[in-house]
């Protein structure tokens, strides 16, 4: 499901349906490397969308978690570590969190759900028929992961 | 003085707010009208062509999976949104293109996704099933067959238009 009304009334009625949390983290900057910040989250939001269409019964994609490169580490840590708290309170199950933010990784071992790293890949250029072969080989790997996460 | 000055009549009150509910007035004849006059073009679009999916020569007994495009207006926006069909030919011969949207929540299926229940479409969120030919297998989530494309084969490729319940197809 999506963050909208349509998709919203259908989680009303059939919650105990829909475990699965995935939250993109996207960063924001207008520095210098404005460029390669905007390609990652664009990629980000490409895979965690065809992701929804996929399990689209059984996971919420929710808007995307932003927070400035020079934001420190643990401050972010502790924002995405409430918001996780909140979706769990509510009654979701399993949390993920989709980036291509090589920072996360560092700080993996303190994130209280699980984080799907993916190589930023820019797409922009790309021809259509190869760019839809990545998104899917892509989008497969990380279905894998909720998967097993699942059974 | 100064009070005064700032001080609301009662009249000035009254004028105020009749502007206010006129004006919501206004904006809620209008737009209806507006609705009326565009409707007509949007059904238009929406009626939609079909797509070029696949070659007749690429589909076989076997469903496989075919990625395509269609443009979906949604009020002012205009997208590209990726569709995919299970297609394959049934003991007649015949092309049968299924939508993969699960009839419980909309995951996407797969074919010969779960290992233990060969040759049926499985949904891999709450483990609903289907027949080769989209029907439901009772006691798994989905109550309903998967939807089934319309479609045209010209010069050797496969058009696909909407996915219809079974039925209407
Ligand atoms: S969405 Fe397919 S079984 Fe629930």
């Amino acid at each position: 499901m999506k963050w909208t009304v349509k998709d919203v009334e259908v989680y009303l009625q059939e919650k105990e349906y829909v475990d699965t949390a995935v939250i993109p983290l996207i960063p924001l900057t207008l520095e210098k490397n404005v460029k390669s910040i905007v390609s990652m989250g664009e990629f980000v939001q490409i895979i965690v969308n065809e992701l929804e269409r996929q399990f689209k019964g059984r996971v919420f994609l929710f808007p995307p978690f932003t927070y400035f490169t020079s934001e420190n580490m643990e401050e972010k840590t502790k924002r995405i570590a409430d918001w996780t708290d909140e979706l769990i309170a509510n009654g979701m199950k399993h949390i993920f969190y989709v980036t291509s933010d090589t920072e996360w990784k560092a700080g993996e071992a303190n994130l209280p759900g699980t984080l799907l790293w993916l190589p930023s890949i820019p797409l922009e250029h790309m021809d259509e028929k190869y760019k839809q072969q990545i998104v899917t080989d892509q989008t497969s790997q990380l279905m894998n992961l909720l998967i097993a996460k699942w059974s | 003085m100064s009070d005064n000055k700032h001080r609301v009549s009662r009249r000035q009150f009254l004028n105020y707010t009749l502007t206010g509910v006129g004006g919501f007035m206004a904006a809620g004849m209008l737009m209806p009208m507006v609705r009326f006059a565009l409707d007509p073009v949007l059904k238009g679009e929406a009626g939609g062509e079909m797509v070029a999916v696949a070659q007749v020569k690429d589909i076989t007994t076997e469903p496989k999976r075919f990625d395509f495009k269609v443009k979906v207006k949604d009020a002012w926006y205009e997208s590209e949104e990726p569709r995919s069909a299970w297609v394959y030919k049934d003991d007649k011969g015949e092309i049968v293109a299924l939508s993969p949207v699960c009839k419980h929540l909309g995951c996407t299926v797969n074919w010969n996704g779960d290992k233990e229940h060969p040759n049926q479409f499985f949904c891999p969120c709450h483990y609903g099933r289907y027949e080769k030919d989209g029907t439901n297998v009772p006691g798994t989530p989905p109550i309903h067959p998967l939807d089934r494309y319309e479609l045209k084969v010209k010069d050797g490729t496969l058009y696909l238009g909407k996915a219809k319940p079974r039925g209407e197809a």
